[in-house]
């Protein structure tokens, strides 16, 4: 009797299986992008942050703005006939092997033409090895780690900056503050947290160290989830070094902050990775954060300087009430990039857009990013112009101070000790 | 007797030729994907059951078989351009020869001190994968994209020979824990499960036997995490090897009924398409409500159903009777 | 480097004794029920988080909300045993492993739902700073925690050894059986130490939260150790659950500080593996 049960309990779920064909019923009258961003669990205030940029952007294309953006005049894609845009999001949760079944299912199901986000490096990798089997173009521009674009893949490419060219960015930093106040600086520290991002940035790190001639008096690697970090700032305080650079995520951030203060760990500067940009630090730690610097590609402030960034900030603050982030930023450009090719290509067609967007050539006037342009590299497809900024965090407030020559704020250099600090 | 069992095969006939069919009717591959998650995921816990719903070894470390399963064979393809079967039985024999130097020294502990030894197990595992740099450290190993086909257990344009491909790995546990469960072995395993001195009295080898149980499911998770390299075509510790996976396996199993051939594949047949739509349906309002959901179920149905769906069912047709 | 060595070995105690605290909850249901209450992290998460609303919305420093934390910490662990735990008690072992990990999930998902997944953190806390001793920074808020683990855990031993109530909880704990013999009420032992338990780990909560940032998921790490403390102290010996505690801060820091720190929970994972294998009751256990 019981065999009976469970055939017929069997038979109802695939029956329920059979029945769910129905909802991913398609309907084709706008041209589709699909989103992939980890929208619930354990980064899912990142991946929403991500999602507003992108949608942003879609909206700017979609309506006529008075802005300096491409296609932003015109409503939809002009030589589409106006075609209108339509992002189809789906959740990774962050885990890799939901990147690529999302992907496919955007790709098959809900027939995208093109895949923007996935924001964590891992997932975008099996993303978009997902769109290269299926052949269809991404365009990535919030995924950081190298690796990506030394792949050789044909249908990826990416607009934003990676790991290594930040890295490089901030021995450059090192460079020009060296000169720029005449204290010499001769050691550095590199901590970075254990996974696929951290472990990149230090090995970058390690490698730029040398280039630029800095010697590396520790490197150290931690997990990223720790509950207490005193013996890695311990061995940091041992190694005395003159600048510590550090990787890392959020919690392991604020945490780190915490210690260094209460160890009382003072080097002449420190220059750091993603953690101490993302939304929720600085209300955690407030005045504490000061005087840390942070690679960048966005900052508001910069609107002193460009004001265009000032208006899409504006537009962006009214439609989700909060400040644009350094995340939504970056997710903002990948539709303006994918738009404008579909309209130099006059076509949706996988081939076509690809085709368009090995000869994109968008100029700087034309992003909020403070970039000369974008320009994909004919092999790697990595941006060739993606450069970041560094920002540094004064009176609890994100001020961008690198290049020296398009920042609008002065760096506060060295590191003020903490003991002492009002 | 006989009517019984030839009715019992009768049903599994008609599952398996709809299993079979399934994929040709539904073409969604969206669909198509749950329903090879669920097969990798039903392998896994049947794998899980072996040692413990039968030989009583409650493991929360399995996710360290799958990830050296996985990391055998895409570690031997990269690096020496090894086929992806052959590397697979080489994970196989990897992850069974470390379950038995895992095995052999725990084989004192029960019940909930080798359930902590095997989180501690599981999760040295995944902090060393996650600094080896030999196999990537925390970067990973992405698969290179050979040409597609069978000989190279790659395919690029459907995803019906991974499907069938992972309904013969799943019946393929099925059989060894049939066949286990039936045998000798099987009557062993769960009078060490009921205590192990009175197995010891018995005449049992209890250390012996244990190890068995172990390294039959080692083996066959290690299967698992092949597959899913060669699907996903990308591991790295954070994904092959995290805490949860293991959890998920016996929540699975438990939720199936452990100890029973059929449970763990209930179990999955409920839980994976479950977490897996309310992903797609829910999942973009990114509330956390569909795993308020899963917590609810779990811990309703360990209150009122602890013998999981299958002893559910096996109660249902006693009453029936 | 004399210094730096005393400055690790203070950070392990440090840590150590908060180990030590969150454990010693989680001993006692352990030695009682022979249950294992994979929902402990998240019971710490809960007073965590009742520490940072009494902050936020009242203005209740964390020191002061610790009698509020340990009440309601008490409520919620006497109202999760009467109306879950208690229904598994007679079931199999599988189920009494897996309820309390669905009660884990569901418990870490409603803050998601109803907090967000945002870390926050008390802004001013009474104690904050350092004691600089010679060199060795003494973090305040830390210091006053660890004491609190010692009160706490004295309080708890002495509770045990010399009141009517504690002397019964021993009873149950040993055997159950000639317990209930003896005349006691398991049923009333059980959720009283289950009560008990989770009002220790709420006191925990509150200090931790005075120095350490609060998210839903907070409890996981904590609890993954409290769990590895537990078993090498042997299940039910609250001075096992301690002292293993103090090892396992130690082991972490020192660990971290001479090896390598990407593999100090793995060094944490491998005493205990280590200790197992020659004393399979843990160190105090019987």
């Amino acid at each position: 009797m019981r065999t009976k049960w469970v055939s017929i309990m069997c038979v109802s779920l695939f029956a329920v299986l059979f029945l769910t064909v129905s909802v991913f019923a398609q309907q084709p009258k706008t041209i589709k992008i699909g989103a992939v961003y980890p929208l619930t669990g354990n980064i899912a205030s990142t991946g929403l942050d991500c999602r507003r940029g992108a949608e942003l952007a879609v909206d700017i294309i979609n309506g006529k703005y008075n802005l300096s953006l491409p296609l932003a005049k015109t409503e939809g894609i002009p030589n589409l006939g106006g075609a209108k845009l339509e992002l189809v999001f789906a959740d990774t949760k962050g885990e890799p092997k939901n990147g690529m079944s999302e992907t496919e299912r955007l790709i098959t199901q809900e027939k995208v033409v093109a895949i923007i986000g996935a924001y964590q490096s891992s997932v975008t990798k099996t993303a978009s090895q997902a769109t290269e089997r299926l052949k269809i173009p991404y365009v990535c521009s919030d995924s950081s780690s190298p690796t990506l674009t030394e792949r050789g893949f044909k249908y990826f490419f990416r607009v934003s900056p990676h790991d290594a060219i930040f890295a490089k960015d901030q021995f450059q930093f090192l460079k020009d503050v060296e000169k720029k106040t005449g204290k010499k600086i001769n050691s550095v520290a590199l901590l970075y947290e254990n996974t696929e991002f951290g472990s990149n940035v230090g090995k970058y790190a390690a490698q730029y160290a040398k280039e630029f001639g800095y010697k590396v008096v520790a490197d150290v690697s931690y997990p990223a989830n720790a509950t207490d970090v005193t013996s890695e700032v311990g061995t940091l305080i041992k190694a005395k070094p003159d600048i510590l650079m550090h990787a890392s995520y959020i919690t392991d951030a604020i945490l780190f902050t915490k210690t260094f203060k209460e160890l009382n760990f003072t080097p002449m500067g420190i220059t750091t990775f993603a953690g101490y940009i993302e939304p929720g630090y600085l209300p955690a730690v407030k005045a504490d954060g000061n005087y840390i610097v942070i690679r960048s590609t966005f900052a508001l402030d910069l609107a002193k300087k460009k004001p265009l960034i000032g208006q899409v900030g504006e537009l962006f603050k009214k439609k989700y009430g909060v400040e644009m982030s350094e995340n939504a930023a970056r997710s903002f450009a990948a539709p303006f990039v994918l738009a404008d090719a579909m309209n130099r290509a006059k076509s949706t067609k996988s081939e076509d857009i690809v085709k368009a967007l090995l000869t994109t050539d968008i100029p700087g006037d034309q992003m909020i990013y403070p970039w000369k342009g974008i320009k994909f590299d004919p092999k790697s497809h990595q941006n060739i112009y993606a450069t970041g900024t560094l920002v540094q965090i004064q009176n609890e407030k994100y001020v961008t101070v690198w290049p020296f020559d398009a920042a609008p704020a002065e760096v506060i250099w060295p590191f003020p000790p903490w003991r002492g600090r009002k | 007797m006989q009517n019984v069992m030839t009715k019992q095969f009768s049903y599994i006939g008609i599952a398996l030729i709809l299993a079979i069919i399934f994929p040709l009717v539904v073409t969604n591959t969206a669909v198509q994907h749950v329903a090879i998650l669920f097969f990798m995921f039903a392998m896994m816990a049947v794998a899980w059951n072996i040692m413990g719903g039968y030989a009583g070894m409650f493991s929360f470390g399995q996710v360290a078989f799958f990830g050296i399963g996985a990391y055998t064979s895409s570690f031997l393809l990269i690096s020496y351009q090894v086929n992806p079967w052959i590397g697979m039985i080489a994970g196989g024999l990897v992850a069974a020869f470390v379950a038995a130097a895992i095995g052999y020294p725990c084989s004192d502990l029960r019940g909930h001190y080798f359930a902590i030894a095997s989180i501690a197990f599981g999760e040295i595992v995944r902090i060393h994968f996650n600094n080896w740099k030999l196999v990537g450290a925390a970067e990973g190993l992405s698969l290179p994209m050979l040409d597609g086909g069978f000989k190279d257990f790659m395919f690029h344009s459907s995803k019906l020979p991974y499907y069938y491909i992972m309904l013969a790995f799943l019946i393929i546990a099925l059989i060894v824990c049939y066949l286990i469960s039936t045998s000798k072995m099987g009557y062993y395993f769960r009078a060490i499960k009921e205590s192990h001195d009175v197995a010891k009295v018995l005449g049992i080898n209890v250390v012996w036997y244990r190890l068995i149980a172990i390294m039959v499911s080692a083996f066959l998770t290690a299967m698992a995490g092949t597959f899913y390299a060669q699907y996903v075509l990308y591991i790295d510790p954070e994904s092959v090897m995290l805490l949860p996976i293991s959890i998920q396996l016996v929540l699975i199993s438990m939720l199936g009924g452990a100890g029973s051939v059929m449970g763990p594949v209930i179990g999955a047949l409920v839980l994976i398409p479950l977490s897996e739509f309310t992903r797609i349906w829910l999942g973009h309002r990114g509330t956390g409500i569909d795993m308020l959901i899963y917590g609810f179920l779990i811990t309703l149905i360990s209150m009122y159903q602890p013998k999981g769906v299958w002893g559910f069912f096996t109660n249902m047709g006693k009453r029936a009777k | 480097m004399p210094e730096q060595l005393m400055q690790q070995i203070v950070n392990g105690l440090l840590i150590g004794f908060m180990y030590a605290l969150i454990a010693i909850g989680l001993t006692l249901i352990w030695g009682v029920m022979n249950i294992v209450n994979f929902a402990h992290g998240d019971f710490l998460m809960v007073g965590m988080f009742t520490s940072f609303w009494l902050y936020t919305l009242y203005g209740l420093d964390p020191l002061f909300s610790i009698p509020i934390c340990t009440l309601l910490l008490f409520v919620m662990g006497l109202l999760i045993y009467r109306f879950i735990v208690s229904k598994v008690m007679a079931g199999p072992m599988l189920a009494q492993l897996v309820v309390t990990f669905g009660v884990s999930i569901f418990i870490s998902n409603l803050a998601v739902y109803w907090w967000s997944p945002d870390f926050r953190l008390i802004a001013k806390p009474l104690l904050s700073g350092t004691w600089d001793i010679s060199g060795v920074q003494l973090s305040i808020p830390k210091t006053v925690a660890s004491i609190g683990s010692i009160v706490t855990s004295l309080f708890v031993f002495l509770f045990l050894k010399k009141t009517k109530t504690g002397k019964a909880i021993l009873a149950t704990e040993m055997d159950r059986e000639a317990a209930l013999l003896m005349g006691i009420n398991t049923e009333r032992i059980n959720s009283l130490s289950f009560g008990m338990g989770a009002a220790l780990v709420g006191i925990a909560g509150a200090f931790l939260s005075t120095y350490y940032y609060i998210y839903p998921q907070v409890g996981g790490v904590f609890g993954t150790i409290a769990f590895c403390v537990v078993a090498l102290g042997g299940f039910g010996s609250i001075s096992g659950a301690f002292i293993a505690g103090i090892l396992v801060g130690l082991v972490q820091t020192l660990g971290g500080f001479f090896f390598d720190p990407s593999y100090k929970y793995a060094i944490v994972f491998m005493i205990y593996l280590i200790t197992v294998w020659i004393r399979p009751q843990g160190l105090l256990g019987w």
